[in-house]
């Protein structure tokens, strides 16, 4: 039980460590970046507990965005910067590149380097199973993200009263 | 006719502001909100056409009646969170301080000159991104000591030739050939225990989030077109990067 916790930790502190370093490289503001790694951590033990679970890849993500989208509304006004700023750099590293990167190689090898048909069926499935996986966790994300907002009818972070 | 001179230094300027914002990676919507706080403290109303590579706007002067209407492109992308942030906390200085049109100018003039961090420091913290990357998928630590180098390299020369002005889809390709040979040469020498990982994941700091997150935010705002726009854009990134990994595999025949 322990180790499972600890390999947890270990990954959402990895997931962190990404997040800041894609905010540094989208220059977010100094205030700014312990933010950026503390929602990345959170993000991270979210979306890896819930999959431990056997929670499916999108919906873990969703919950794991909205969690960010939500928390930012607070985290906004305690530090004073557009939620953008810290909301965008805990995504990105749920963001389904791997899953990009599968598709694209699938479709690279089905065009290019297989001859066998049922080799060819077998990549048929992984790129529709990778390809709409991405689709899936991208609309997930960015629908978590913004649903707080959209639920509570506002375009912006200021005028919501706490 | 007096107010006319004023009317067109008001337009540039909201141009000028509109164009940052797009420039630094805000989505449409914020754009148009930006336009609409400012325009409302300096007495204009403002309608706009805003696209991926150009901007239109009219403005009407509420006291005058008075209309203007000015273009101008947009230079290519470069993303700052910065710029958004400061942008942000003027306006709403703007609204409640009443400031004049100077003001917001000096303001803007002094947003521009907004330092990034030192480019070391960028490479490191990416670098670090990518190991971290690498144990989100399950790899070793020495498996992310190679995501870090490659990672590094990698970035180094998209950095290198963004000053020698090469195109963007070139740049991304270079990219993540030279980050995908240097984690090839792990793979070749077993170096770690999943070597595989940490070539699918030395790439992934061209990953195109900001364009994709706001492809998606622009489509739920109905900003269809610059929605296709950036989806587009984001595909294209995607494109050249796995033609640049497919490349460094198949020389290096890791299939």
């Amino acid at each position: 039980m322990l180790d499972i916790i600890l390999k947890l930790l270990e990954v959402s502190f990895w997931s962190g460590v990404a997040a800041l370093g894609f905010g540094i490289l989208f220059n977010i503001p100094r205030s700014a970046v312990f933010t950026a790694f503390a929602l990345g951590f959170c993000a991270g033990l979210i979306k890896f507990s819930l999959m431990h679970f056997h929670v499916h890849v999108v919906l873990g993500s969703f919950l794991a965005a909205f969690f960010v989208g939500l928390i930012c509304i607070p985290m906004a006004h305690k530090i004073h910067q557009p939620p953008v700023v810290f909301s965008i750099p805990p995504v990105i590293p749920m963001i389904p590149g791997y899953y990009a990167y599968e598709t694209v190689l699938s479709v690279m090898n089905f065009i290019f380097m297989e001859g066998d048909a049922s080799k060819r069926i077998v990549l048929i499935d992984a790129i529709f199973t990778n390809g709409f996986t991405m689709v899936f966790v991208l609309i997930s994300l960015t629908v978590g993200v913004a649903l707080p907002m959209l639920l509570l009818k506002k375009n912006t972070v200021k005028k919501i009263e706490l | 006719m007096n107010d006319s001179p004023k009317l067109i230094q008001t337009a540039d300027l909201l141009l000028e502001i509109s164009s940052l914002l797009m420039v630094s990676g805000a989505n449409t919507n914020r754009a148009n909100l930006s336009i609409d706080r400012f325009a409302s403290v300096l007495n204009v109303k403002a309608s706009s056409l805003i696209s991926h590579k150009t901007l239109i706007m009219t403005l009407i002067d509420e006291e005058t009646n008075l209309s203007c209407t000015r273009v101008q492109n947009i230079p290519p992308y470069i993303i700052n969170f910065s710029i958004i942030s400061a942008i942000s906390k003027a306006s709403w200085n703007a609204i409640s301080e009443n400031w004049t049109l100077e003001q917001i100018s000096n303001d803007i003039e002094r947003i521009k000159k907004l330092n990034r961090y030192p480019r070391i420091v960028v490479l490191i913290a990416v670098s670090l991104a990518g190991a971290g990357f690498c144990n989100i998928f399950k790899g070793d630590y020495l498996n992310m000591f190679v995501a870090f180098m490659s990672t590094f390299i990698g970035l180094y020369v998209f950095q290198q030739t963004h000053k020698l002005k090469y195109n963007l889809y070139i740049r991304i390709f270079l990219g993540s050939f030279l980050a995908s040979v240097s984690a090839s040469i792990g793979i070749l020498y077993h170096i770690g225990e999943h070597p595989q990982t940490a070539l699918a994941t030395s790439i992934l700091f061209l990953v195109p989030g900001v364009p994709l997150i706001n492809s998606f935010t622009d489509l739920m705002d109905n900003n269809i077109l610059n929605g296709m726009v950036r989806f587009t854009t984001g595909l294209m990134i995607v494109l050249s990067m796995s033609i640049g990994l497919f490349l460094a595999m198949y020389l290096f025949q890791l299939n």
